[in-house]
């Protein structure tokens, strides 16, 4: 187990119900609590109806067992399949550290839909995010897990763009373990989408 | 003559503006001409209905409002080729007397079956593909409908004294419909018709295609929960005919297998739709045609008003393949129609002056204040 | 779901609150277990039930927590240990029977599970049950992380048969559902035995005094609970006194402003009834004590309750929590809400991040970040009954509306076309609009429609509609029939065939039961709007007296883990009307389905390929023709991945 370089650490993992941002936080707590650390996976979200923000925070400790919700201001990464939804957890748990891994793709609300409340301009919003993270990885994964031949693993590509970034005490094999056990039939698929998302942030 | 003209016409206002003005303020004849177009306005049971908020500033519901502002020097230069004249009873070429050659349609009818006959004329000559028209359902009321062959024609024969939203058939038929169509309505349906195709409206059926438009003569309707007043009070399902006599009656019948049933005018006075009391036009004046029915004098008969060429031409056909027979009207009863589509007018006058408090403010309505004085004293 | 009966003592899982409970049931030998579905409870049966053959139990879902409990006691009484699990409203459901049943006694080891939802994020009311303990005078624990969630529960089962009566766990959403370390224990091996001991005879109404005999020797054994604890110094400037999910929070704020020198934390888990000495000893810690809990200020009324019976030697400190304003007394809680009360409490002035950022990024968030309301998912079926329902009430006029109850059908918010004006517990559509439905003597003229959902018909509907014939209501009601409890995850139910465990079970017919009661049925498919709308118009004006119409239609979520979607479907940009009259889009302003989008561009309406379920019912909904389905095929799901390739490209463009 390696120590950390910050105790507790703290990782939001953001989307809209139906993206999958609760199976990679799963993959990658179990793949903490197998180095040995206390893990807490604590969730906000509405009812089991999609279209809502889905929030996973997920965050490690040698020390003690964490609490559901972080403090305000104290995300150390913040990972989102949703650009706006990136925007929204940085408004509340950003600080002047934080990394942020967001797919630019948008899902438009219904609220922005009809009018009550308008969806942002793009790269305004973009700009946005990387003026208040320390870093920011822009990943494509919706349009790169297009291309391997199926928008689902979108999530999974983000999952190695978080292993890729090298903030998270884990290393590819540790994650890799987590792939198999969870998708043994679609093995190949969530792999090449698992390599994918670590190439793009090594890029 | 000196009307307030296209000033007016540039309001740029849509369907919140149409239940302000126009539907909640007690104006709206239920004519259909802003429903069925789009999904927010929809005619329903003798209501116009906002089944949701629409956010545009600048609607064709409200544009094509009969009253709303209409240039009538325009409309009349489209369908006559002159201005508005400010006359009793619009412009004609003749009026006469007609009924139907063929007794079955002359049973069907509410008069003389001659409305039947020119349609039935005028698909088989092919000078239209099909009809919209008013049919009555299961229910006895009144609605919208495309009649295409001389068998649905026949079943769209016979009145109601109920507002029908005709337009709005119109409205939902497709865009990209070529069909030549006929159209029957009542005044303010007519009206309504004209001002679309006087500027065609957007993303509707090209309103160029309708090639015969025949007017029925028309006092008031009766509308505001009327309908459930006849549920209650007669059998509606064996109902064949309805029917309001001339005078010296007084009556509504509702005629049956079995007979006929009454209620006195007076009782079912305050169904009378307070619309119809601001409307102008009692023989539907932009017509290609009017009729009405022969009056005590000419039972069986309709009196018939050709107004252009359209309406001269089809009569002749009718008249030469033996479908109708004519015969002259008496001069005293042209007398007493123009003397009854003038009482109209002045009594809209008056209560369109009531309205706004003001001889300067007609609302909808744009004549000249000349005509105002004239009409007046 | 893991599987909870892994045989492993000593390993450390990560698992929810919710699967601690269930664990720590099957630790303590459980071997009859019954639920009815409620976020945040509805995790714990399923997980027993996943287990419940090879481990030789049962578990059911029952048709509601009343039902759930009376089982649970027959087989306490039958001489085998029972859990009913349910939220917090089933508590209220239960209560007359808790009431009873307190006074009697039990058999085997009998606990009552009730997870709350301070929020409230998935319920109809916020409400904190820890009170109803009180009220009943059993003894209720409330578990402070997850390893405490199963042990717990399995100590629960041991007190409940030493002193003879029900007890009660309380855990709230953040705990039920989060997923922490829990290190296991053994599993014992037990082979259940039922048999009602004769001797028990009849004690309907027995001796309220024995019952509090029971609970003193209750309070006797918290006084040494290990479930409680005091992590500071000996002598504190401020002691906090927390409990659930807000201990953990707590324990965070004082780290983080690094006071753990200064502040002293007593973290409770034994919450009624409370040990008087232990509680004692700690309040002498400190002259301040701050009370951090969830919802109602209970473990604060009943410190001070306990402080005001003290000698005036004794501790008296000046208290912090909900009646001073430092806590809020409704909603979760954070660590952030603890760091402000210490920071008011100490006069300090902790600050998580740096102020300037602060003013920076809410700014941003201010100008950039949109609402995202939930709504229905697409392809929901509830979504085309409601605009169904919502096009026949606008024709009908007079006023109409909807009563509703819990369900993913019963919000009306946003994209549900504000049909719904009502909004009360299970049953609560049938029931009120069943009273509305009998005041037309009194002039009343407005169409009213219940709402009820499958499930919620067998838990709560029955007497409503069984009344509504009787009393001669008129009443319209409307059944959203998708064949699951879909809002708490699918559960099964009695209209589906099979049972908790998964195995084929009787069918209840929804229509043969309304026949039964003398309602006129009618059943609709939703996704066919027009008759559907037209069915409810018919309904509405033309019959009177107890109506019901099923909308028949599964729960899309089930079907899509089942098949491929129906229709791909797709926008004619050609036919498409935008923001022009006669649409003013419609579909995107109006009928507001997520899987509908707008190019800002071209100023037409798309789908959203990643996110339509294709069921094509805004095929129907456009007023154009504009949006266009063609079955699903291989081919189209290839045009599917182009397209939204060539719409990326615009989107990053734009």
């Amino acid at each position: 187990m390696k120590k950390l370089k910050k105790d507790p650490l703290n990782l939001i993992i953001i989307g809209v119900a139906g993206q999958g941002n609760v199976v990679i936080s799963m993959l990658t707590c179990n793949a903490l609590l197998r180095e040995g650390y206390l893990v807490t996976f604590g969730q906000t979200y509405g009812a089991n109806q999609r279209g809502g923000p889905v929030m996973n925070y997920v965050r490690v400790s040698q020390e003690i067992q964490c609490s559901p919700l972080l403090p305000d201001g104290t995300a150390d990464v913040i990972l989102a399949l949703e650009p706006v939804e990136a925007l929204r957890m940085l408004a509340k748990y950003g600080n002047p550290n934080v990394t942020t891994i967001v797919n630019p793709r948008p899902i438009i609300s219904i609220d922005a839909a009809r009018g009550d409340s308008p969806y942002p301009d793009l790269d305004t919003l973009t700009q946005a995010i990387k003026d208040l993270s320390a870093k920011t990885w822009l990943i494509n994964a919706t349009e790169e897990a297009q291309k391997l031949g199926n928008p689902i693993v979108a999530n999974v590509i983000l999952a190695g763009a978080l292993i890729g970034s090298g903030i998270l005490p884990l290393d590819k094999k540790a994650m890799e373990t987590e792939l198999r056990e969870r998708f043994p039939r679609a093995i190949d698929l969530n792999m090449r989408a698992f390599n994918r998302g670590i190439e793009l942030v090594s890029a | 003559m000196e009307r307030r003209g296209a000033a007016t016409a540039v309001e740029v206002k849509a369907s919140k503006e149409l239940f302000k003005e126009i539907i909640n303020a007690g104006l709206c004849s239920l004519c259909g001409g802003c429903s069925g177009s789009c999904p927010y306005l929809v005619s329903y049971k003798g209501r116009v209905i906002l089944m949701d908020n629409c956010n545009l500033a600048d609607g064709q519901c409200h544009e094509y409002c009969w009253r709303t502002y209409s240039d009538l020097d325009a409309l009349n230069q489209k369908v006559f080729g002159v201005p508005y004249g400010e006359s009793e009873m619009g412009v004609f070429k003749e009026v006469f007397l007609a009924r139907s050659k063929d007794p079955d349609i002359r049973r069907r009818s509410q008069d003389g079956g001659t409305v039947t006959t020119l349609l039935t004329v005028a698909l088989a000559e092919k000078m239209i593909d099909a009809v919209v028209e008013t049919k009555l359902d299961a229910d006895k009321r009144p609605h919208g409908f495309l009649a295409r062959s001389k068998k649905e024609i026949l079943e769209c024969a016979g009145a109601s004294y109920e507002p029908s939203p005709v337009l709005e058939t119109l409205n939902h038929l497709p865009k990209d419909s070529t069909d030549k169509l006929g159209f029957v309505g009542v005044p303010c349906q007519v009206s309504c018709l004209r001002k679309m195709q006087l500027n065609p409206p957007r993303n509707r059926v090209n309103v160029d295609n309708v090639k015969l438009v025949i007017g029925l003569f028309c006092g008031w309707t009766l509308a505001q929960g009327f309908h459930e007043f006849m549920k209650e009070h007669f059998d509606l399902s064996n109902a064949i005919k309805f029917d309001v006599p001339h005078s010296p009656f007084h009556t509504y019948d509702v005629y049956t297998e079995s007979g006929k049933q009454s209620v006195e005018l007076e009782d079912i006075r305050s169904y009378i739709n307070t619309a119809c009391s601001y409307c102008f036009d009692m023989t539907a004046e932009f017509a290609d045609i009017s009729v009405g029915s022969g009056r005590t004098a000419f039972k069986g008969w309709n009196t018939v008003v050709v107004r252009n060429k359209t309406g001269a031409k089809l009569v002749e056909k009718a008249k030469a393949k033996g479908a109708l027979e004519t015969q002259a009207i008496p001069e005293e009863s042209i007398t007493n129609l123009k003397r009854a589509s003038l009482g109209k007018k002045k009594r809209t006058l008056e209560n369109l002056i009531a309205l706004s408090g003001s001889k300067k403010d007609l609302g909808y309505l744009d004549v000249s204040q000349d005509f105002i004085t004239r009409f007046l004293s | 779901m893991p599987d909870i009966d892994v045989n492993a003592p000593g390993t450390t899982v990560l698992w929810m609150g919710n699967e601690g409970i269930a664990r720590g049931a099957l630790e303590a030998g459980v071997g009859f277990a019954s639920a009815y579905p409620g976020t945040p409870s509805s995790e714990i049966l399923p997980a027993i039930a996943e287990v419940a053959k090879r481990m030789g139990i049962y578990a059911e879902w029952a048709v509601n927590e009343m039902v759930a409990m009376e089982s649970a006691t027959a087989a306490s009484l039958a001489g085998i240990r029972s859990i009913a699990i349910m939220k917090q409203n089933g508590v209220n459901v239960v209560s007359d029977f808790l009431a009873n049943l307190v006074m009697r006694g039990i058999g085997k080891g009998l606990v009552l599970i009730c997870a709350d939802d301070p929020g409230p994020h998935n319920s109809s009311n916020e409400q904190d049950t820890r009170p109803v303990a009180k009220w009943l005078d059993i003894p209720l624990l409330e578990p402070g992380d997850f390893q405490e969630a199963k042990d717990m529960t399995k100590w629960l089962f041991d007190l409940a048969e030493e002193i003879n009566t029900i007890c009660m766990l309380r855990t709230v959403g953040k705990i039920a559902h989060t997923r922490g370390n829990i290190k296991l224990g053994e599993l014992p091996v037990v082979e259940h035995k039922a048999h009602f001991a004769a001797s028990y005879g009849f004690r309907g109404a027995g001796p309220h005094a024995e019952l509090h005999k029971k609970l003193a020797k209750a309070q006797e054994k918290f006084e040494s609970s290990p479930f409680n604890l005091y992590i500071g110094p000996d002598k504190a400037e401020l002691l906090i006194i927390a409990c659930g999910a807000s201990w953990l929070y707590s324990q965070e704020a004082v780290r983080l402003m690094n006071l753990q020198d200064k502040v002293g934390l007593l973290k409770m888990g034994t919450i009624y009834p409370l040990p008087e000495k232990f509680m004692e000893k700690h309040l002498k810690k400190a002259s301040k004590v701050l009370f951090v809990e969830e919802v109602h200020p209970f473990v604060e009324q009943g410190v001070m309750e306990l402080v005001g019976t003290l000698p005036p030697s004794g501790p008296h400190p000046v208290f912090y929590g909900k009646r001073s304003g430092h806590i809020p007394a409704y909603g979760d809680l954070d660590p952030s809400v603890v760091i402000k009360a210490i920071n008011s409490i100490m006069g300090l002035n902790y600050q998580t991040r740096d102020a300037e950022y602060d003013k920076k990024v809410k700014a941003l968030a201010q100008s950039y970040v949109t609402a995202r309301s939930g709504t229905l998912c697409p392809g929901c079926p509830h979504k085309a009954s409601h605009w169904a329902i919502h096009r026949a009430l606008q024709l009908t006029g007079h006023e109409g509306f909807g009563t509703s109850d819990i369900g993913c059908y019963g919000g009306g918010g946003v994209g549900s076309f504000g049909i719904t004006k009502t909004h009360f517990c299970m049953g609560g559509g049938i029931g009120v609009a069943n009273g509305f439905g009998k005041l037309g003597r009194f002039g009343f003229d407005q169409p009213v429609v219940a709402f009820c959902g499958d499930s919620t018909f067998y838990h709560a509907a029955i007497p409503g509609l069984i009344d509504a014939v009787y009393n001669g209501s008129n009443v319209l009601m409307v059944i959203f029939d998708n064949s699951a409890t879909s809002m708490t995850g699918f559960q099964p139910h009695p209209g589906t065939g099979r049972n908790a465990m998964g195995e084929p079970a009787a069918t209840v017919s929804i229509e043969a039961v309304c026949k039964a009661i003398g309602a006129q049925v009618v059943i609709c498919d939703p996704f066919e709007l027009k008759k559907t709308t037209d069915t409810l118009v018919d309904m509405i004006e033309n019959k009177t007296g107890v109506r019901v119409v099923i909308m028949d239609r599964e729960c899309e979520l089930i079907r899509a883990r089942r098949e491929e979607p129906p229709y791909r479907v797709y926008v004619d940009p050609e036919k498409c009307l935008g923001e022009d009259c006669g649409c003013d889009m419609f579909c995107n302003r109006v009928f507001l389905c997520t899987g509908l989008t707008w190019n800002r561009q071209t100023g037409k309406a798309e789908i959203d390929d990643v996110i339509c379920a294709g069921c094509g019912v805004c095929v129907d909904v456009c007023p154009h023709g504009a949006i266009i389905k063609e079955p699903y095929t291989a081919k189209g799901k290839e045009k599917v991945a182009v397209k939204g390739k060539e719409k990326l490209k615009e989107v990053a463009a734009r």
